[in-house]
């Protein structure tokens, strides 16, 4: 009887122990890649700001993913971060389409 | 062969033809800017414009002509002609810098020549206070809209006149770069000054009449109701670049330095009539 309680105790340890250690890790890898995300969406920012094409929400949404980070929620943080990304992507590709002057067909010179 | 010769030949002149369309000279684009309001309401008189979208909107001009039996704005054109008036530290004062008296509205944005920029009046009072030892002022909020109140009310009547000097291609220059950023789209909501003020002034925005463009320089700075305060022409700037999700440009900045360059020439021969009352 002794020695089947044992057995469970250390069973469940084990379990404990183990499943402790691979949240860890994990937590580890995801902090890591969300930062990775967080670094590559002020990249895209940055990109669209050098041509004065970024948009407004763009830096407070990298603001936020940081703040999610610290706070440990990486999925909210890495959905914001990936959604910054492509705000400055865009915001770029904008300013670079406007590269030229496009006079609306509405203004008529005579 | 012939045929793909003719093509090609044709292509070339088309391209040509669009090129020479967009070269367009200042006086041609004014041109074209005011023909476009004539079309477009053809029953306003053309110094109807400096009123704002209250020469569109005959129900909200009745509750603005309301307002401005007491101005709102009034206080601060008294705080500002106290600023006009009190001395530096130095002892020196905004008389100095200004001898031609407070009445300089249409004297500005101007093509500085020295400094190779378009200087704006807030820019020349801060450059002022700065000669003289002074804290230059916010250009958005505050003490500077005072100031402005006082030299736009005693600048009432004058001619919207901006001058771009030919012998100086940095003015055209900076001219040009201010009429790419009106009709530039930009933000979230890929939106140009032009979409708002020119394709769809008069259409309705939520609540509001979309202003027309013409005249939108005359009467800065403005007492808004939704500021509860009076506001410069920059802070306007500022707030239309965030309602298309754009990330607003420093005030008194090249770019929108250079935008009031070309918006007010746009304006030329409108009188001036600020500081105004807006909702």
């Amino acid at each position: 009887m002794q020695k089947k309680s044992v057995l469970i105790s250390s069973l469940l340890a084990w379990m404990i122990s183990s499943s402790l250690a691979t949240m860890a890790v994990a937590d580890e890898v995801s902090a890591e890649k969300v930062k990775k995300l967080i670094d590559a969406a002020d990249d895209a920012r940055k990109q669209a700001a050098s041509v004065g094409g970024e948009w407004r929400d763009t830096s407070k949404m990298i603001k936020k993913a940081k703040g999610l980070l610290e706070k440990g929620d990486f999925v909210a943080a890495a959905k914001l971060a990936n959604k910054a990304a492509k705000q400055g992507h865009l915001g770029y590709e904008q300013a670079m389409s406007q590269k030229e002057l496009k006079m609306p067909s509405y203004i008529h010179y005579e | 062969m012939k045929q793909l010769f003719r093509q090609l030949t044709l292509m070339v002149l088309t391209c040509g033809i669009i090129t020479a369309a967009q070269a367009t000279t200042p006086e041609e684009d004014l041109k074209a800017f005011q023909n476009f309001y004539k079309k477009r309401f053809p029953n306003v008189e053309y110094t109807d414009y400096v009123n704002g979208a209250y020469a569109i909107d005959p129900v909200g001009r009745e509750n603005w002509e309301a307002i401005e039996e007491f101005p709102p704005y009034e206080p601060f054109i008294d705080e500002g002609q106290a600023m006009w008036e009190k001395p530096f530290a130095n002892g020196k004062g905004f008389k100095d810098c200004f001898p031609d008296g407070p009445a300089l509205g249409s004297k500005y944005p101007s093509w500085d020549k020295e400094k190779g920029m378009v200087m704006t009046l807030p820019l020349a009072l801060n450059n002022c206070l700065e000669a003289n030892g002074e804290k230059p002022l916010k250009y958005k909020k505050g003490p500077i809209n005072d100031i402005l109140s006082y030299i736009a009310f005693e600048s009432r009547g004058q001619i919207t006149n901006v001058e771009i000097p030919s012998d100086d291609p940095r003015a055209l220059e900076a001219y040009e770069a201010g009429k790419k950023f009106y009709y530039t789209r930009r933000g979230q909501l890929n939106f140009a000054c032009a979409h708002c003020h020119l394709q769809n002034a008069g259409m309705i925005l939520r609540t509001e009449i979309l202003s027309p463009a013409l005249g939108h320089t005359t009467h800065f700075p403005v007492y808004r109701s939704k500021w509860g305060t009076v506001g410069t022409l920059h802070r306007r700037f500022t707030g239309c670049n965030k309602q298309v999700r754009a990330k607003p440009f420093k005030a008194h900045g090249e770019e929108y330095r250079n935008l009031e360059y070309f918006l007010t020439y746009m304006s030329n021969g409108l009188p001036m009539n600020g500081p105004g009352a807006r909702k």
